[in-house]
């Protein structure tokens, strides 16, 4: 990978010297064939501005200041201060600089700068961190979801909670219930989730200019009608939208483009080229896939039909965890529903166990393990366990998303667990609708063992992910 | 408002007569004066100079750029003066100035219009190419196209 550097130009008058810096900043990279950004501090304020983001994953960062700017920001990395006029004169002997290690950490306090010894181990633990950059980028996208899964979550796990009736096409809230707009938030904040975790795992990737072709791919991935499907890609597809997007708007940024055109790539070229090229990779390229599974799957779970309830019930509950309101899921869920109207309602009563502990579970494990959780993860468990109660999944989804390789494996074997349970032990739900949630409004027959199936899923669910997760690193 | 409209043909000194920087300056505030856009010659003169002490605006590579932001100023303006022989002007790589850009900022303007294209046309000096146009432009509507073919270069 290219060096990424970045500067901060800027002088008393900030009429020009700040702009002249910039510009052979700029030029002397370009010819290094390294990557800089560069903050204009100017009469015009701070413009260009550096994003917390870049300052963590850049290799080094130039100050050519000629008054004193905040520094905060810069704590522990390579730092090379300079005047105004270094960087006009010898731009190109500051980036070598970087090159040849050179360079000092920043550290606020003077005693730790002065023992190389500690800032070198400082630098490696550093590295260490920044080692992972899918892993970085999935956060970013988890981070920025969690406020929509959450309120999401609980208006919904409330209406449903509170205004919910029992039904053939699950619990519904009545139409003229106080309840029903309360449903729609609830519903529309939803509706967010998958865009917004694409659209941030692509800003990580290629800053701002990922950001609509990661949204637009993301809200694609997530709904199924662009691609005759009956279900979208779920959280998984968004996690796909997001890199591609991500890394095709980074790639068109890498291009050379014609001075003029510069100031538009941003706004204009990257974004629209991107977008289109997502949309149309998941419409034409991905999407019929997605169905065909679909078709497959729901074959495959009507083939199965008489053949080891056990069996089923593995694979039914490993299905209702794997993504989550993905199309995995729903396939699940509507051999499930559709088991129902045919009076096989045991299927169902293993499914309503085995939908609730993903959320349910994942909230267990965040309490027991707080050290392997970011605060916000651990704010996510609460919002999780409410929506565990109603039985939506999704609550599960924050987590899956930022850590998927450990957290779903988890998560299956849980729901597995619960389904398996269930279905032996004979519960049966009449209604589409799973979580404790089905047994209050007395839907489900043997309700003992389905809290018992429940209980099972969800102990299985927190251990085994507190097992698998690794500690968080501390910033 | 550009470039053009800052820098106008009447603020182009194509010969500077004076041999030193203390006498360029002179030469071109008295320019600049003339136009009316100083309210106060002294308070401006004090500015510039000001700024040269904190650091010569002999930026190199036959560049100066004598500016201050200063309450002596009623409107932006900019004066180019050229003096192809150079005058010293204690550059950082200790090349005469050959071209020198007075810039005039009031302390107070509404809006940054002006600002932005001040840095349009710092970011644009760096070029090689186009201050080797400057000078060797052979009269002031060379300059003036120079200047108009200047894309507002933001980045």
């Amino acid at each position: 990978m290219n060096m990424k550097l970045l500067a901060v130009t800027s002088c008393p008058n900030g009429i020009a010297h700040t702009y002249m810096a910039a510009e052979k900043l700029a030029k002397a990279a370009e010819e290094a064939g390294i990557d800089i950004k560069v903050e204009t501090q100017g009469s015009i304020g701070a413009e260009n501005v550096l994003t917390e983001e870049e300052i963590e994953t850049a290799d080094g960062i130039i100050l050519a200041v000629d008054k004193s700017i905040e520094m905060d920001r810069f704590e522990g990395k390579r730092v090379l201060t300079c005047a105004v006029s270094d960087a006009i004169h010898k731009p190109g002997e500051l980036i070598r600089r970087f090159e040849s290690g050179d360079v000092s950490v920043h550290r606020s306090r003077k005693e730790d700068s002065e023992k190389p010894g500690i800032s070198q181990t400082i630098r490696i633990h550093k590295k260490g961190r920044a080692q992972n950059p899918v892993y970085r980028s999935l956060m970013n996208g988890v981070s920025y979801m969690i406020p929509f899964v959450v309120v999401g979550g609980l208006l919904i796990a409330l209406s449903l909670g509170l205004g919910g009736e029992p039904g053939a096409k699950g619990l519904v809230v009545p139409d003229h219930s106080f309840w029903a707009p309360i449903l729609k938030v609830g519903e529309a904040a939803f509706t967010f989730m998958v865009p917004i975790l694409a659209g941030f795992i692509a800003v990580s990737i290629a800053d701002r200019p990922g950001l609509a072709p990661g949204m637009i791919g993301g809200y694609i991935a997530a709904d199924g009608s662009f691609y005759g499907s009956e279900a979208g890609a779920g959280f998984i597809g968004g996690i796909l939208a997001g890199f591609i997007a991500g890394y095709i708007a980074r790639w068109i940024k890498s291009l050379p483009v014609p001075r003029v055109l510069q100031p538009i790539m941003p706004i204009l070229v990257i974004p629209l080229a991107a977008s289109i090229l997502v949309g149309l990779l998941f419409i034409f390229v991905l999407g019929a896939p997605i169905a065909s599974l679909m078709e497959g799957l729901t074959q495959f779970l009507q083939g199965m039909q008489g053949s080891s309830k056990v069996l089923l019930a593995l694979i039914l509950g490993a299905m209702i965890a794997f993504d989550m309101g993905g199309p995995v899921n729903k396939v699940a869920f509507l051999f499930g529903a559709a088991m129902i109207a045919e009076g096989q309602t045991f299927i169902m009563g293993a499914i309503a166990a085995a939908i609730c502990t993903p959320p349910l579970g994942m909230g267990l494990a965040s309490l027991l393990a707080r050290s392997k959780y970011q605060p916000e993860e651990q704010e996510a468990g609460k919002a999780a366990l409410a929506m565990g109660f109603v039985g939506i999944t999704e609550g599960a989804i924050p987590f899956a998303a930022g850590d998927p390789l450990r957290v779903i494996p988890g998560i299956m074997a849980g729901s597995m667990t619960a389904a398996t349970v269930a279905m032996l032990s004979g519960v049966t739900d009449n209604v589409p609708h799973g979580g404790p949630i089905v047994a209050a409004v007395q839907a489900v027959g043997n309700v003992p063992m389905f809290f018992v199936a429940i209980a099972a899923g969800t102990v299985v669910t927190a251990l085994l992910v507190n097992v698998l997760k690794k500690p968080v690193q501390t910033k | 408002m550009k470039l053009s409209d800052l820098l106008t043909e009447d603020l182009m000194v194509l010969e500077l007569n004076g041999s030193s920087r203390d006498e360029v300056m002179e030469e071109l505030l008295d320019r600049l004066d003339k136009t009316g856009v100083l309210s106060d010659r002294d308070q401006f003169k004090r500015d510039l100079y000001a700024r040269e002490e904190h650091g010569s605006t002999g930026i190199g590579f036959g560049i100066a750029i004598p500016h201050g932001k200063s309450a002596g100023v009623r409107e932006p303006r900019v004066v180019f003066g050229r003096k192809p022989s150079g005058v010293e002007w204690d550059s950082m790589d200790g090349e005469p100035a050959r071209l020198v850009f007075m810039i005039a900022v009031p302390e107070e303007q509404a809006g940054e219009e002006h600002l932005r294209i001040l840095q349009a046309l710092s970011r644009r000096l760096i070029d090689d190419t186009f201050r080797q146009a400057l000078l060797e432009a052979e009269d002031r509507k060379k300059v003036k196209a120079l200047i108009e073919s200047m894309e507002p270069g933001r980045k």
